[in-house]
């Protein structure tokens, strides 16, 4: 069995152990409604693949700036896509929280604000990439995108949330510079993190496939 | 059953889906690709 296809069984039973432990090792945190806290273990990670791929996406696309590979546009491409769907994903999981917590799914919390903005911003930048037809000025424009919109990141996931008074807990590492997480909920939410990584560098990986061989067959009837 | 037991299952059924679609999809690409 090649190396490659051991890992993607290895994250199989990686993420199948993860769950259980997020639902079985650990204890509901206190101060949350019922076992709503469990949900840390799968909306931190969602939220932390959706700025590791946007970041992905800004190194790719300064990667074609400086190159003009187009295989580093369809790099960013994929990434920003998968980041959209993750952060997504993270927004969702964080409704389904406020539901339980506030009894309301959605509040306008700085948090929900800023996410709401960043999937704007990135839902444009796939818009972009659908509005230009000529390739090489899609990969120039849409680079010079990514780059812009990963410098609202930062300000938008970890500044402006922490700025102005939010009902959102507080992140694993909090505005007292601490980590007041339980040593069990520390570990299952690390194992998560790895977990969640790995699928993301998988789907990228096959992302990219698939988009190479469409450009070729692209090229091939052209 | 529990409802926490139920939830996890649920989950536990969404990612093995999950994995058994891209694993599928992973192939697939690679068939074409030769």
């Amino acid at each position: 069995m090649r190396v490659s296809e051991a890992l993607k069984w290895l994250l199989l039973v990686w993420l199948a152990v993860v769950i259980i432990a997020a639902f079985f090792y650990v204890r509901p945190a206190e101060g949350f409604i019922g076992e709503s806290s469990r949900i840390v273990f799968f909306h931190v990670p969602m939220a932390w693949i959706a700025v590791l791929a946007f970041l992905v996406s800004c190194i790719t696309s300064v990667m074609y700036l400086k190159r003009r590979d187009p295989k580093d546009d369809i790099r960013a491409s994929v990434s920003a896509g998968l980041g959209l769907l993750f952060a997504v994903l993270a927004t969702t999981t964080g409704a389904v929280f406020a539901r339980i917590m506030w009894n309301a799914y959605w509040n306008w919390d700085p948090r929900q604000t800023s996410i709401t903005i960043l999937l704007l911003i990135y839902a444009a930048y796939l818009a972009l990439r659908g509005a230009i037809d000529d390739p090489e000025r899609r990969a120039s424009l849409s680079a010079v995108y990514a780059i812009l919109a990963f410098v609202t990141v930062p300000f938008l996931v970890f500044v402006v949330p922490r700025i102005y008074w939010s009902l959102h807990p507080d992140t694993i590492i909090n505005t007292r510079g601490s980590n007041e997480f339980d040593s069990r909920y520390t570990q299952v939410l690390m194992a998560s993190l790895v977990g969640f990584t790995g699928l993301y560098v998988w789907l990228y990986t096959i992302g990219c496939r698939i988009e190479s061989i469409r450009q070729r067959r692209r090229q091939e009837v052209l | 059953m529990t409802d926490l037991m139920g939830i996890m299952v649920v989950t536990l059924m969404i990612w093995v889906g999950l994995f058994a679609y891209v694993y599928r999809l992973d192939r697939k690409v690679s068939r074409l690709e030769d």
